[in-house]
């Protein structure tokens, strides 16, 4: 027989993981479901099940890349048949590695990502002055008391190149539709939603403070975002420091401004387009519609679905912070979703998310000839068709 | 009173299920009048479409449809199909219920069930009863047993819709299609109310689970029962529904809508699906033997009697494989339409498999319009959806006078809903008592005509069995034969010779053929022969001038693959009917008297339950009890796992029970010797220094069951050792060591689901969360640890694991399959240095030796039969199973009659079951108890045997040979002779084969008739035939 490993339940981290709001581990009868949607077993092995059963006996592996793995895409918790958090058990034993300060080297990236979101307040190592750079040729103004909607842009689009085009394209149809807005500039600060799945609680509480703070300062009463992970902890964290505002993802205010007739949209964008569900607009907060429904309001565009689709959606593999975690090509999620877009027939992957947008750019950088897929943001297609671009190429 | 209006009567059963068919059959037995109502065309229910029943894989509609037709020619039950309860008013004694008939657009009493207008409808529909998966007309009969045998007219009939077509008022000869019907309102006036409902299917497609509704090859198990059926859209043939191609890699996914917490499901589990799943898969392995078969589940849950073993059939066939992990469907593949199914491992990450066909267990739901049900009726509904029952007696509704019976209690396979309609019967009768009798009406016969002038004339009717028979045997080849036999005056062919019309059918030929021998060449005499003997007092004939050919489990079945050789066998089985029948004659069947008092035997839950039951109607009890208190085994339990106070139940009912004028309790009792037989029995009872005889009619048996004592894990070495019970005990005796406890394991099945004890216990996994939970209340820094094989929370008590779960209280499960997979106890000490038992269990998620400091070891010990079982069945002449449980009648239809008439079972002696289970079989013994008892005679078959004293040397041979004590000595010197007594002898003909002088014969078994049978089996044409056949 060969030896098996002898272990004893340790209480004390049991109660440990119990403090830190992974309680609901208890509940684990051990079916297995989760494992079974888990993306990761679509590219390697990796068992939920098993991070959560070493919780509920205080044996988790801290120093061990799995805990790390986990995206908070939401599909576990959305079937587990008994109610298990997944995401919250695993965050918890995350703030114990955090507390410890043990990171493996497949994500050593989120040391540093700690490190920049504390000292500049965006996890990009970039310089907190240069937060509106991608907005300096714009005539965008600083959000003032009274205005209709502060724009929280966010950290990617506020700083990475690709991503600003998005930034750009939502700033111009806001404009277009005569919105009234402004941005908070340098008083931005990341929403801190990613670092605090990475266990991370303390920066998180650093930057949520910040943007109430100007919030406040600046009489903000509702808030447009671009990115869905802004948009969960918005909605849903910061509630915790009892305050309350109005939030908004970009794909609900388009479809508001459509309706009330402040957006024209008689505009034309001759191509087959498929949307990827990101896992905070979707799973997390229930947003599917919308950003279909403007989709489809241009003339000539063919939506397309992919196979995992909705409630379905296949996770990018960018959120829990695993957006600063280097994983290796053959395992990206992302390169199954790009897949699935080429595979459908879709000249366009679009999507509302920065780190899905991210993610499937590097993805799309292998395809090649009749394969090629443009990934863009929602905002980007409608740009494009409001400017007279949308015609087939 | 205004009987002859059909507008008053004693009790209404609402739901022609299973369930409801018994309950209607018990009142109406026991002198009610009985309105069974039924929303659907026929009476019938789920059971009518599943293909077989598990654990016996019996045939289930061949099982339940004699009782449609008993039902149909019980004088005492109405049968109001199609109609629809609107409101109920009044109270208990006396309700006013107001029914609504809905339009069939068939005149019932005109119709003659011919079917051509079935045939000429030009309009086809999805056809309900096949799930849809195959197409009826618009007017239709609901399937072919069904009682009414009338089409009904859908709504989807174009005239209906537009009134453009009327074809069928046309070809109808009758006049009866009627589309003038409008739903029609009737007040019925009972004095009680039986709610059978039943249960309603989870639909897998509101939510889309598992593609099913998008991806073809994904069905119900509902859907597969009608595809593995012979009545089923495919004749039986398993055929996906994608391209008609036999699947020979199929999937089954356990749990669907069940055991989840998730929107649209359900939390408790369903309780059946295990089983049945494992009945699909032995049955897919009979249709194709090369089937490959998976079964994903998370637990098995074998907790009825002899599902164990079921489960262990199923697991060890061939090509089977019970998998544990929840799934999900990967995808269909486009060019084959078949589907993948993803599934976890413990250490081997996520795999996918590729099947044919993929077959969801769709759990229990409560009846449609449930709400409806509960405003109606007056009754509260649990938070479930289901009926809300008493806790103790589950077939008490919230209001005085409506009872339920059946799975509308909760999820429940079908003995429970058997036992439970039977319990309705003693309840609803205890309420009318005073009403008994009253509208009691007595069925009338044709008179029987003498035949003894006439010479044979033989009838012979075979049957298609749908395509059971008629797929394999050429049913018309064979009948044409048949038609030729000497002797045969008519032959002829029929679907099913078992549904009412054709039984109608064969009454009306033996008139007017003049017909005095009538052969079916059908199924089998277990279940159909007394429907067909029935079938000839209607003709005018003598019973015993019938004989049944069994075509289908004799031939058709067993050579399913060589058709002509089949058809060549069931020409010989028919022509060996044919001569047998020549020779029989006419028996006459008589009375005996029955005594109105019933014994009870145990005097536990179920023992004074049964008692109660029994004196509330008014009958007088005998309850004998061997210890010197009331209670059994109740005395030890504290609670139930709902929360009752067992002890303040049972001392309450031992109140009951002694304050009932009509129960005479028995302490200290033995007993000593039992004869009679049913409505005449004698016991012995040696009680408190005195011998007393009891005489009665009925005899129910309720002797319990034991706890388990364990020689394993250190118990009774290491007093830290305890049983459940014992922790229960120590529990409410609070002798402090649970105060000082701060670590306890459980270990569950010990002693049982193992060699030698191949069942499982049923109560323990829900006796240990009960005693888990008890603890985390007291203590709730207590670690918990119970070690499962697989949890059988069954029922609703799934929420209670939950709550355990909640509770923080942890589950690890083992398999003793494994090479040291069982859990290991030794004494040690923790790290502190104190003295703990150490218990070492391989955990499977985290593929390490779990190792777990307890300071209390609790083991769930087996429930093990009383060791006076075996006396109690030599006295009543009872048999007992492998395991040491009473055996039953029938598993399904008859779950607390013995074969012996007139003896009954109830509670834990039958199989291990919880206290309201018990209660509920103990209701259901008393209630088919009253069948008998309320009657002033019992009928007793005329095959018996017989002395020809002239013959007989009384050599004894036969009285030795007599299991049943039927035959005594008479006579003294030359005149001793054999004499048998007809009311004991159980007609098996042992003696008979004993006998050197052929000096005792058995009626309808008689030498002259076996020959006959034996001569046609090897006559000339038998040889010819099979050369025919090419054999």
């Amino acid at each position: 027989m060969t030896s098996v490993e002898m272990v004893t339940p340790l209480a004390e981290i049991v109660d440990e993981i119990n403090d830190a709001g992974g309680d609901a581990f208890k509940y684990c009868f051990q079916c297995g479901k989760c494992d079974v949607v888990c993306p990761w077993n679509r590219v390697r092995p990796f068992s939920i099940r098993k991070i959560v059963w070493q919780a509920a006996l205080g044996l988790p592996e801290i120093e061990l890349d799995e805990i790390w793995r986990c995206t908070t895409c939401g599909m576990c918790p959305a079937a587990c048949p008994r109610g298990v958090e997944q995401i919250e058990v695993g965050v918890a034993i995350r703030r114990i590695a955090a507390a410890y300060d043990v990171y493996p080297a497949s994500v050593a990236g989120l040391s540093a990502a700690g490190s920049s979101l504390a000292g500049d307040g965006n996890p990009l190592n970039e310089k907190r002055e240069d937060r509106t750079a991608w907005a300096k040729d714009l005539s965008i103004k600083q959000f003032t008391e009274g205005m209709e909607i502060l724009f929280f842009v966010g950290c990617y689009y506020s700083y990475d190149p690709r991503l600003q085009k998005a930034a750009v394209a939502t700033a111009n149809i806001l404009n277009k539709a005569g919105v009234d807005f402004g941005i908070l500039g340098n008083q931005e600060s990341c929403c801190g939603e990613s670092i605090r799945k990475t266990g991370n609680e303390e920066v998180f509480k650093t930057l949520a403070k910040e943007n109430i703070k100007a919030f406040i300062d600046n009489g903000v009463k509702r808030v447009l975002v671009a990115s869905p992970h802004c948009y969960h902890t918005f909605k849903n964290e910061y509630s915790e420091f009892m305050v309350n505002f109005e939030v908004v993802h970009i794909s609900q205010f388009l479809q508001e401004l459509i309706e009330h007739g402040r957006l024209e949209l008689s505009a034309e964008f001759k191509k087959k387009v498929t949307f990827h569900d990101p896992c905070y607009l979707g799973r997390h907060n229930g947003i599917y519609d919308q950003p279909r429904d403007v989709l489809k309001r241009l003339e000539g565009l063919e939506l397309l679905e992919m196979p995992d689709t909705r409630e379905k959606s296949l996770c990018c593999g960018g959120g829990g912070g695993r957006i600063w975690a280097e994983t290796p090509k053959e395992e990206r999620f992302s390169d199954l979703r790009v897949a699935q877009a080429v595979q459908v027939g879709a000249d366009v992957l679009a999507t509302s998310c920065p780190y899905c947008i991210s993610n499937f750019e590097e993805s799309a950088l292998s395809l090649e000839g009749e394969n090629k897929l443009e990934i863009k943001d929602i905002t980007e297609v409608l740009f494009e068709a409001l400017s007279g671009n949308g015609g087939a190429e | 009173m205004t009987n002859r209006n059909g507008t008053f009567g004693d009790v209404m059963v609402v739901g022609g299920g299973m369930s409801g068919i018994q309950a209607a059959l018990d009142l109406a037995s026991s002198g009610y009048k009985v309105y069974l109502v039924e929303k659907d065309p026929t009476i019938g229910g789920k059971m009518a479409q599943l293909d077989k029943t598990f654990p016996t894989n019996d045939c289930s509609m061949c099982i339940e449809s004699p009782k449609f037709i008993e039902c149909d020619r019980h004088p005492n039950i109405e049968i109001m199909t199609y109609t629809e309860v609107d409101s109920v008013e009044g109270e208990a004694g006396d309700f006013d219920v107001t029914l609504i008939k809905k339009p069939r657009y068939v005149d019932e009493d005109i119709c003659t069930g011919c079917t051509t207008c079935v045939e000429y409808c030009p309009i086809k529909i999805p056809d309900p009863f096949n799930q849809n998966l195959s197409d009826n007309k618009a007017t239709h009969i609901y399937f072919s047993q069904a009682v009414p045998l009338v089409p009904y007219i859908d709504e989807e009939c174009i005239k209906l819709k537009d009134g453009k077509c009327t074809i069928c008022e046309g070809v109808c000869k009758n006049k009866a299609i009627d589309f003038s019907q409008k739903a029609e309102k009737q007040v019925v006036k009972v004095g009680a109310i039986v709610l059978s409902p039943g249960y309603g299917a989870f639909d897998p497609g509101r939510r889309g689970d598992y593609g099913y509704g998008t991806i073809p090859n994904v069905v119900t198990s509902l859907d597969f029962e009608r595809l593995l059926c012979a009545t089923g859209p495919h004749e039986g043939e398993i055929l996906r529904p994608s391209d008609h191609k036999h699947p020979h890699k199929i999937a089954w996914i356990h749990c669907v809508g069940s055991r989840q917490i998730l929107e649209g499901g359900h939390s408790y589990c369903s309780s059946v699906c295990c089983s049945y799943v494992q009945k699909q898969v032995i049955l897919s392995k009979d249709h194709d033997a090369d089937t490959e078969a998976w079964v994903f589940h998370n637990d098995i849950r074998s907790f009825g009697k002899d599902f164990e073993r079921f489960y262990k059939r199923a697991e060890n066939l061939p090509g089977v494989k019970f998998v544990r992990s929840y799934v999900e469907i990967g995808r269909e593949i486009p060019e084959t339409n078949n589907v993948t199914i993803r599934y976890s491992t413990n250490g081997e990450g996520v795999k996918e498999e590729e099947f044919d066909l993929v077959v969801l267990g769709i759990g229990l739901a409560p009846p449609a319009n449930v709400e409806r049900i509960s405003a109606q009726f007056g009754i509260e509904l649990n938070e479930h959806g289901f009926c809300k029952t008493n806790s103790v007696n589950p077939i008490e509704t919230t209001r005085p006078g409506v009872f339920v019976s059946g799975a509308f209690q909760g999820p429940m396979d079908i003995p429970e809903s058997v036992m439970s309609a039977s319990g309705a019967n003693a309840l609803a009768g205890a309420l009318l008592k005073a009403r008994r009798g009253k509208l009691d009406t007595e069925r009338i016969y044709p008179e029987e005509r003498d035949v003894t002038e006439e010479e044979v004339k033989i009838g012979v009717f075979t049957c298609h069995c749908g395509a059971n028979i008629g797929r394999v045997v050429n049913i018309p080849e064979v009948t044409e034969y048949a038609g030729g036999l000497e002797n045969v005056a008519h032959a002829e062919e029929g679907l099913f010779i078992c549904s009412t019309d054709a039984a109608e059918q064969i009454a009306t030929t033996i008139r007017e053929k003049g017909l005095n021998r009538v052969v079916v060449a059908a199924c089998t005499p277990r279940t159909h022969e007394p429907l067909f003997r029935d079938t000839l007092r209607e003709g005018g004939i003598n019973q015993y001038f019938f004989d049944m050919a069994n075509i289908r489990e004799h031939c058709s079945w067993v050579h399913s693959k060589q058709k002509e050789e089949a058809t060549a066998k069931a020409k010989d089985i028919i022509r060996m009917s044919v001569a047998r029948s020549i020779g029989l004659e006419p028996l006459q069947e008589f009375e005996l008297p029955v005594n109105k008092a019933a014994l009870v035997v145990g005097g536990g839950v179920a023992g004074m339950n049964a008692a109660l039951g029994l004196a509330n109607q008014g009958f007088e009890v005998h309850l004998v009890e061997k210890q010197e208190v009331l209670g059994g085994m109740a005395r030890r339990i504290q609670t139930t796992l709902e929360g009752l106070d067992a002890h303040a139940y049972v001392e309450d009912l031992i109140r009951q029970v002694y304050q009932h004028q009509l129960i005479r309790v028995y302490h200290s009792a033995t007993i000593t010797d039992a004869s009679g037989y049913v409505g005449s029995f004698v016991t012995a009872v040696e009680s408190e220094g005195r011998t007393t005889e009891i005489k009665h009619g009925a005899t129910i048996l309720a002797t319990g069951a034991e706890e388990h004592r364990p020689t394993e894990y250190l118990y009774g070495e290491d007093e830290r050792v305890l049983t459940q019970l014992e922790l229960e005990e120590r529990l409410a005796r609070d002798d402090g060591t649970i105060a000082a406890a701060r670590r306890l394991v459980m270990i569950q099945c010990v002693g049982c689901r193992e060699e030698g004890r191949d069942y499982c216990a049923r109560v323990c996994c829900s006796q240990a969360i009960k005693n888990a939970l008890k603890l985390k209340a007291l203590k709730p820094e207590m670690d918990i640890y119970v070690l499962y094989r697989d949890m059988r929370t069954y029922g609703f008590k799934e929420d209670k694991y939950f709550e355990a779960a909640e509770n923080g209280v942890r589950f690890v499960r083992w398999e003793p399959e494994r090479t040291n997979g069982r859990p290991t106890v030794e004494p040690g000490t923790d790290e502190e240095g104190k003295p703990i038992l150490q218990v070492s269990v391989f955990d499977h998620v985290l593929g390490q030796q779990l190792v777990l400091d307890a300071d209390l070891l609790a083991l769930s010990a087996a429930v093990v039969p009383s060791p006076g079982n075996p006396e109690i069945a030599r006295l009543f002449k009872v048999p007992v199973n492998p395991d040491g449980f009473f055996q039953e009648a029938h598993v399904k239809l008859r779950p607390v009659d013995f074969a012996a008439d007139g003896v009954f079972m109830c509670g834990a002696n039958h199989y291990p079951k919880h206290l309201s289970e018990a209660v509920s079989q103990a209701y259901g013994a008393a209630g088919r108890a009253v069948t008998l008892l309320s009657h002033d005679t019992v009928t007793a078959s005329g095959s018996v045997c017989e002395v020809n004293e002239a013959a007989c040397i009384a050599c004894g041979a036969c009285i030795d040979a007599c299991t049943y004590d039927a035959i005594q000595w008479k006579g003294k010197g030359v005149n001793k002779k054999a004499a048998v007594n007809p009311a004991l002898c159980k007609g098996d003909g042992l003696c008979c084969s004993n006998c050197p002088t052929d000096a005792i014969i058995l009626r309808h078994f008689t030498n002259e008739e076996v020959y006959n049978q034996i001569d046609a089996a090897l006559s000339e044409s038998w040889s010819s035939t099979r050369e025919e056949a090419g054999a």
